[in-house]
């Protein structure tokens, strides 16, 4: 109330002002982060510290390659998020397509069966899954990391069922009449309609699965398996002798980088994923 | 034949096209759920074959554990925290944001505002536990330019879970921001005109018109940032603190992982995932109450 008083430059200036230093905050530890990462680690530890390098270096990067298998590390995240995503599409664009425009038994039941799953803590079933991933020799492996990982797919589902409901159901009864069965139905009439939809559920699913913390924790144990969310870890021992902040900001920035990338090229797509989502 | 089989083909294919998705639930999240009800109530260590009934034993002795009792009330106190901070905040910046007539400025904004969320939790914890750091991070050296003594930030038993905190803030609020954003970009400018037509203040105006018709983007934000603050705020607490200094930080997704991974006591650990279950389903219900009386006090 009181902001509408002054006048028109009034609130102008003070929304400018909030909101300007709530993007300092929200970008600074990303800009030191960044400015880290180029500086010498033995500037860093120093008092000469600045807030941009005189010369910039990539000295933090050939360290952090040369301790730990950080090429590894990355190809693997690279991996589990690919394929975490590819499964969950593989699933989930098929049974949305069925929930959405055919008709059968326990329709129901089974939709939301799947669906009320969006509602479980990831970690719920954490300790029963480690007993039976290791029980079948999975432990250590990536796929380990992955195959749980599709099982979370009651929000793709969801959202595939609503995005085939668009589709005119007078379509589907066409090509049923020409002979098409269900499968070529969904291949050829189905999938070529909902390609956005899919586009944006794959990057909310690239950038879940390269987020996947806990759970890799828990099944990757040699050094070269891990995944870069869980490898950098190795760079916070914090009672080192010579602490390793720069490399440690360098591949931070390599593991912020994939994400941001893919997020910015999609970002139309995904927006009206959330979006849309939101207003049901 | 081939017709037979062209019909039993058309009869099963909706399941066919539908069961990966049943069959990956029902292994992966269902049947995990149930195990922990029975580990949960059982003594049993991974080697042994024999499992052996013993009731509510396990939940007897992390209810009695100090460390879990931290944990529980550490996680009341990131729920009663974050979940308000994560919505009021993002609501009243979106609301600000909207307000910025330069597109490009708007723009600007939102980016900055919502780049930490792209990152994933431990590279942003990485970020942060730099910041903090008690020999050469930014904060302590900004401590020292006013002359002030320097913190030990995580590793201070009563600044840690604060730490934990900001971290988690950062990360998340970006996203309901733009929700929000979206949300009431999409009112209609002619209801709000109505509302002050009818001599309703741009207060009272937010409050009884525009809130209410953003209701279903609020739920949906309420239940996903309850969801995020029980569940990935562990990733956040593993980087940063591990918990510590003894436990002042950990929650009780946390403690769960430490007994099942660190000592491998899978009762005690299948005993904190039923009671998180449980906590879930209660802090979800009372949402969905309070959302349903909000909607209809305002209808």
């Amino acid at each position: 109330m009181k902001a509408d008083m002054p006048g028109a430059a009034g609130p102008a200036l003070f929304s400018h002002l909030i909101l300007a230093a709530v993007a300092l905050f929200s970008v600074f530890p990303l800009f030191w982060m960044v400015t880290t990462a180029f500086t010498p680690n033995d500037l860093i530890l120093s008092k000469a510290f600045r807030f941009w390098p005189d010369d910039p270096t990539l000295s933090n990067f050939t360290d952090a390659f040369r301790r730990y298998p950080v090429g590894a590390w990355l190809w693997n995240s690279i991996v589990v998020a690919g394929l975490v995503t590819l499964g969950k599409m593989l699933i989930a664009v098929p049974a949305g397509f069925a929930f959405a425009h055919m008709r059968f038994k326990f329709r129901n039941v089974l939709f939301w069966t799947v669906v009320a799953t969006l509602t479980f803590p990831t970690a719920i079933g954490i300790v029963p899954l480690y007993v039976g991933i290791s029980l079948i020799g999975w432990y250590d492996t990536l796929t380990a990391v992955i195959v749980p990982s599709i099982a979370y797919i009651g929000f793709y589902v969801f959202f595939m069922r609503q995005a085939f409901r668009q589709l005119p159901g007078a379509m589907f009864e066409a090509a049923r009449m020409d002979g098409a069965g269900p499968f070529r139905q969904l291949l050829h009439f189905g999938v070529p309609n909902v390609l956005s939809p899919i586009a944006s559920l794959s990057v909310i699913s690239f950038m879940g699965a390269w987020n996947i913390y806990l759970w890799s924790l828990l099944v990757l144990d040699s050094q070269d398996k891990q995944t870069l969310a869980v490898g950098i870890k190795y760079f916070s021992s914090i009672d080192d002798v010579e602490p390793l902040w720069g490399p440690a900001m360098a591949v931070a920035l390599l593991s912020a980088l994939p994400t941001i990338v893919v997020f910015v090229s999609a970002q139309r797509y995904v927006m009206a994923a959330f979006t849309g989502q939101a207003d049901r | 034949m081939q017709i037979a089989l062209r019909a039993t083909l058309k009869v099963l294919a909706p399941y066919i096209l539908v069961g990966p998705a049943i069959l990956f639930v029902l292994v992966f999240l269902y049947a995990p759920v149930v195990f922990s009800g029975v580990l949960s109530v059982s003594d049993w260590n991974f080697i042994s074959p024999d499992m052996k009934f013993v009731g509510l034993d396990n939940y007897r002795v992390i209810l009695r554990d100090p460390q879990f009792q931290t944990a529980l009330l550490n996680t009341v106190l990131y729920c009663a925290v974050l979940i308000p901070a994560q919505i009021a905040v993002p609501l009243a910046l979106a609301t600000l944001i909207l307000r910025i007539r330069k597109p490009f400025l708007a723009n600007a904004y939102k980016a900055a505002l919502f780049l930490p969320t792209m990152l994933a939790y431990s590279t942003a914890g990485m970020a942060w536990l730099w910041l903090f750091d008690p020999t050469n991070g930014f904060f302590n050296t900004l401590l020292g330019w006013f002359g002030l003594a320097p913190s030990r930030w995580y590793s201070d038993p009563s600044l840690a879970l604060w730490c934990v905190v900001i971290v988690s803030f950062w990360k998340n609020f970006g996203l309901n921001m733009l929700l929000f954003a979206a949300a009431l970009a999409s009112v209609p400018g002619s209801v709000m005109e109505a509302a002050k037509l009818d001599g309703a203040g741009s207060w009272r105006a937010f409050w009884t018109v525009e809130l209410p018709l953003i209701s279903p983007t609020f739920f949906f934000v309420a239940v996903t940032t309850t969801m995020s603050v029980l569940d990935d705020i562990a990733a956040t607490i593993d980087v940063l603190t591990e918990g510590g200094p003894f436990g002042q930080s950990t929650n009780v997704l946390y403690y769960m992982f430490e007994r099942g991974l660190r000592f491998f006591q899978f009762g005690q650990a299948s005993a904190s995932a039923v009671l998180i279950i449980l906590l879930v389903l209660i802090v979800t219900w009372a949402q969905v109450r309070m959302f349903e009386r909000r909607v209809h006090y305002e209808s």
